[in-house]
């Protein structure tokens, strides 16, 4: 156990943070963004579909995948620039249900 | 159609026979390795897991007939059961993972100190998960309706007592690889069908990419028969009817005990952040299915179904007539049947589909078998979810807490089995389709666990008070919106009961926060323990400081 400075502790809070609410961002546009403007989107046409039928169908649900996949990958990043190992992690997940 | 009967009941006897086998030979083995094997398992197979137990009854057998009744207002189904899962893997699952817990009650017990906020927590986990089941039995009296030829009723019937038993098994329903193959069975025997409808009607082996253009033609149509197109927006209900019901599938995503549950069983954050990222993409390969599905289905039914003569209506018609589910009424009497004058239950569109585009008794018998995965494993899942509240939360905890393993397995037990029955009875005349009642349960979710978990984790200063008043007043607003809404005809900008969601979640976190700020803050050691929550396992904090272990 060693001390960090607490500095530290809150700067990987808020960058993770900060990532969060862009992702939020994106996932209110693509979803509900699109569904407030639906009737002048109707007219125009993307692979066959008109495109606020596209985005609800497939176009939405594509970014929600990309954005959590971004996630995953962005939160090992910052991890791993904090100095957060794995390992540990799993060690001290188990002990945490195990002395439940 | 004794063959298809023989095929149909082969395939779901084969695929339960190899979920039982997976389950037994896992188990001897898990004992085995108990002390040597790490808990975790890779996050993709997690996802895989995260993907049978979330994709019920409504998914896989109401989803696709629902768009195709309601067009594109029924795309609010899409986005709403898959954008809840960014609220659920950003907001709460890493949170609730380092917490430590098992349920969502004790969370919700632990974090607040208090036995009251616990026993509510576990009521409302009861009146959640019991609705839902509701949609999942109801599910299931179709699939098998049809499969023996007889009324829905009676299908249902037997659905309550295969279900009781499947859930007695309980054991099965952690095994993740029990529901990696449940998620096989079920993706597979939802693709073959729109593959080959996609092959026949456009060529294209692709559907995603072939159905763009069937789309485009169901509109026109429907402007041949004066009827509004397939794909205009807010027709069979308000923008604001589509936002909320959005909405409330979403924020039910995150606050649905049964599926938060799974997250617990990861092994870490990190691990939680992966699994959500695979789940939702094994769950979008259904998701991005269920519109062709849609398209499909209505296409063949407007071409080659509506317009023959009635004296000359295919087999398949018959069958699903003698469910009660379909009715192909001449109200002209000109001796033909016109679109307007079939009548499809939503939850028959997907089961009857493969019949009607003549795909062969092996496809329709898999179909069949599909559905059955989907309704028994997350009937299962909400059943033990509802035991569990009441005889781990309630009964050992509160009432009797001398009480014996056997005891509380005895209470387990009868609980599962009058739960059953009670979901059953009302499933016989099913207050609406699968996919709304299903949606109700969301909507309980949202005015109810959302709130109070979100707060929970990311605000200290929220305390019991303050999360025991918002969990009753969620409950009660949502619970009386749906009643209004749907038997008093009372409605705010044209939202109705699927929708009820949304007013829950703003009178509970309104409620919570008022009486939280109104009265004493939680002591220091919860509010520090909330602190800690936001940093990976390795950092803990502790009186102001944080501190990491190397």
């Amino acid at each position: 156990m060693k001390k960090i400075d607490k500095n530290i502790a809150d700067a990987y809070f808020r960058e993770k943070n900060i990532y969060m609410v862009i992702y939020f961002i994106i996932w209110a546009l693509v979803s509900y963004g699109i569904v407030l403007i639906a009737e002048p989107l109707s007219n125009i046409y993307f692979n066959g579909f008109p495109f606020h039928y596209f985005m609800g169908a497939q176009g939405a649900l594509a970014v929600f995948i990309i954005l959590l996949f971004v996630n995953a990958i962005v939160g090992d990043k910052i991890d791993k620039k904090y100095g957060i190992d794995h390992r540990k992690n799993e060690e001290i997940g188990s002990n945490s249900t195990v002395n439940h | 159609m004794d063959t298809q009967f023989i095929v149909s009941l082969a395939i779901i006897l084969a695929t339960f026979a190899l979920y039982i086998y997976i389950a037994v030979y896992n188990k001897a083995k898990a004992t085995s390795d108990f002390y040597v094997a790490s808990r975790g398992v890779p996050p993709i197979w997690n996802g895989m897991a995260i993907g049978a137990d979330w994709m019920s009854a409504a998914s896989f057998i109401g989803m696709a007939g629902t768009i195709m009744v309601l067009g594109y207002d029924g795309l609010a189904y899409i986005m709403g059961w898959t954008g809840g899962y960014l609220l659920l893997t950003f907001l709460l699952a890493p949170q609730l993972r380092k917490s430590g817990s098992y349920t969502v009650p004790e969370f919700i017990g632990d974090r607040f100190k208090s036995n009251t906020a616990l026993v509510i927590a576990a009521i409302c986990t009861m009146i959640i998960s019991f609705t839902y089941s509701i949609g999942q039995l109801s599910g299931s009296g179709v699939v098998i309706g049809r499969l023996f030829e007889i009324d829905a009723k009676l299908g249902t019937m037997i659905g309550v007592v295969l279900i009781a038993v499947y859930a007695a098994f309980g054991g099965m329903k952690g095994i993740t690889w029990t529901q990696v193959a449940q998620y096989l069975v079920l993706i597979i025997a939802y693709l073959v069908p729109v593959i080959f409808m996609s092959l026949q009607i456009t060529g294209n082996p692709l559907p995603w990419l072939s159905y763009g253009e069937i789309v485009g033609k169901l509109g026109e149509l429907d402007r041949e028969l004066g009827l509004s197109e397939y794909f205009a927006p807010f027709e069979k209900g308000t923008k604001w009817q589509f936002l909320a019901l959005m909405f409330t599938l979403m924020a039910g995503t995150a606050g649905l005990p049964h599926v938060i549950a799974r997250f617990y069983t990861v092994s870490t954050m990190k691990a939680a952040r992966w699994s959500g990222a695979w789940a939702l993409l094994f769950i979008g390969l259904l998701y991005f299915s269920a519109p062709a599905y849609a398209a499909f289905s209505r296409f063949i039914l407007m071409t080659q179904v509506a317009g023959s003569k009635i004296s000359e209506l295919p087999a398949w018609t018959k069958t699903w007539v003698d469910t009660g589910l379909l009715k192909v009424a001449d109200t002209s009497g000109n001796g033909i049947l016109e679109w307007t004058e079939l009548v499809i239950a939503n939850d028959i569109v997907v089961m009857a589909t493969p019949e009607i585009a003549n795909l062969g008794a092996f496809v329709i018998g898999l179909v069949a078998a599909g559905a059955m995965a989907a309704a028994l494993s997350t009937a299962g899942g909400l059943l033990i979810a509802i035991s569990s509240a009441f005889a781990h939360d309630i009964y050992y905890r509160i009432l009797k807490p001398t009480a014996t393993d056997q005891q509380r397995l005895k209470v387990g037990r009868i609980t599962i089995v009058v739960a059953t029955l009670l979901a059953g009875l009302i499933a016989l005349n099913p207050p609406g389709a699968i996919t709304q009642i299903v949606a109700w349960a969301f909507a309980l979710a949202t005015g109810t666990f959302f709130p109070a978990l979100v707060l929970g984790v990311w605000w200290k200063r929220s305390n019991a008070q303050g999360l025991i008043a918002g969990l009753l007043v969620g409950l009660g607003v949502t619970l009386a919106y749906i009643f209004a809404a749907k038997y008093g005809g009372f409605t705010i900008l044209g939202i109705i009961d699927t929708g009820a969601g949304i007013f829950g979640a703003i009178a509970a976190f309104a409620t919570n926060i008022i009486v939280s700020l109104a009265t004493k803050p939680p002591s220091q050691e919860i509010q520090d323990s909330v602190i800690n929550l936001r940093y990976p396992e390795q950092m803990t904090y502790k009186d102001g400081e944080v501190f990491m272990k190397e």
